[in-house]
């Protein structure tokens, strides 16, 4: 449906100093598919739009609820919860409606939120294959293997840094689904923006502070 | 080459790079500072302190003024600008500096709220950052913007956030940039840390 892709499910071979191409389909741009329509906030229980999943739409009435017709960052943050029942962080749900948001309303559709389940059911199922001792969160070890997995060619001290700002304060610190994708997708962007300059592929690349700022805002933030 | 991101005259700025202070006072006369107090109130037995304290801390220190308290993820932004032995925890003194960034921020954003309502439009917060010396491209402004106002306005919160992910941005820049020439080259991997850790 033109939605981004699907995170790997293993993998890519060919890697040059910081790994290879970690995920299949890039961009995201605008969906194909059905056009969104009138949908509106009048539509009775039944009347399931084509192309989106019924329970994806049974779920969305819920969550929408000032039957706008559209989900917000603080309508979505209550919908999506880790395995520890927290609810996804503000960040995570700000990237997640930036994704899906396709005219910049800052607000998600139906169709949107339909394809935003699906790719987190992804993210799931792969976050629940690097848990690997299923404690329903990310280890320091676990999450080395997951960056390894996927193409990606990071230091000991990277995953410790992630660990130290996103983990609990406790004696061994993991990461929640919410921020497992939140880092993952931050990565990708970081090291599209990164190899955007070094074409040379050297892994290296020589940036003035202008650059730097301008690269790191219009892709992190 | 000079970097921006210094609070104005009045806000102070620490020179600091003190360590985090175990436990009770490290020396004379911090214990009657009055911020030790809402430090100590809140930080427990270690003397550090983590960002669901530090949001606790600087609300009852009344840093927001009348403005509603920092998010909680301004409050870990902040922690990740001045923690230094990357504990994702601040001490007394870290706290110190912190509070006299923020208390310049703050300066700041009231002499461009010229309405008083805890807000400033896109405009006004061009002017703050350019005022504060960071040199933005037209890019960079609108995906600032874009991120941080709400139908076109930005609280005093957000405008913390900004400010201190391009403060944060800005050393991580400067500590490489061992020449001073304004050019660093970076490897991946050093790339990765110094982004993903704002």
């Amino acid at each position: 449906q033109g939605f981004p892709g699907a995170p790997p499910g293993g993998s890519y071979p060919g890697a040059p100093p910081y790994g290879g191409a970690p995920y299949g389909q890039p961009g995201s741009g605008p969906y194909g598919g059905p056009q969104p329509g009138p949908y509106g906030g009048a539509a009775p229980g039944g009347n399931v739009p084509p192309g989106v999943d019924p329970e994806a739409f049974s779920w969305f009435q819920a969550v929408d609820a000032d039957h706008s017709g559209y989900i917000s960052v603080k309508e979505l943050k209550q919908a999506l919860v880790n395995s520890n029942w927290s609810t996804f962080n503000d960040e995570t749900c700000l990237l997640m409606i930036n994704m899906f948001d396709k005219n910049r309303s800052g607000r998600i559709d139906v169709y949107g939120f339909s394809a935003l389940l699906r790719f987190i059911q992804q993210w799931k199922n792969l976050f629940q294959q690097y848990d690997r001792d299923q404690s329903g969160s990310i280890s320091f070890n676990e999450l080395q293997q997951a960056f390894t997995q996927m193409g990606y060619n990071l230091s000991p001290q990277f995953s410790q840094l992630l660990l130290a700002r996103y983990g609990q304060h406790s004696p061994s610190p993991s990461i929640q689904l919410d921020r497992f994708i939140h880092i993952c997708m931050q990565l990708q962007s970081t090291t599209d923006a990164f190899r955007e300059k070094d074409t040379a592929l050297v892994g290296n690349v020589r940036l003035s502070y202008e650059d730097f700022l301008t690269m790191v805002v219009t892709r992190m933030l | 080459m000079a970097f921006p991101g210094q609070p104005a005259p009045g806000g102070g700025f620490y020179q600091g790079g003190y360590g985090g202070a175990p436990g009770g006072p490290a020396f004379p006369g911090q214990a009657q500072d009055p911020l030790y107090g809402y430090f100590a109130a809140v930080g427990g037995q270690d003397g550090q302190i983590d960002a669901d304290e530090l949001q606790r801390c600087l609300t009852q220190a009344g840093i927001a003024g009348a403005y509603k308290p920092f998010n909680l993820e301004t409050c870990r932004l902040m922690i990740s600008m001045l923690d230094r032995d990357m504990s994702g925890t601040l001490g007394f003194h870290e706290f110190k500096e912190l509070w006299a960034v923020v208390s310049g921020w703050k300066q700041h954003f009231l002499s461009f709220d010229s309405d008083g309502s805890g807000t400033v439009d896109r405009q006004e917060l061009e002017k703050a950052l350019m005022n504060m010396g960071f040199r933005l491209s037209p890019q960079a402004v609108t995906a600032i913007t874009r991120r941080y106002s709400t139908h076109g306005k930005i609280t005093f919160d957000d405008y913390i956030a900004c400010c201190v992910k391009l403060r944060a941005l800005t050393e991580c820049f400067r500590r490489r940039d061992t020449t001073q020439q304004g050019f660093v080259n970076f490897q991946y991997d050093d790339f990765i840390q110094c982004v993903m850790s704002i």
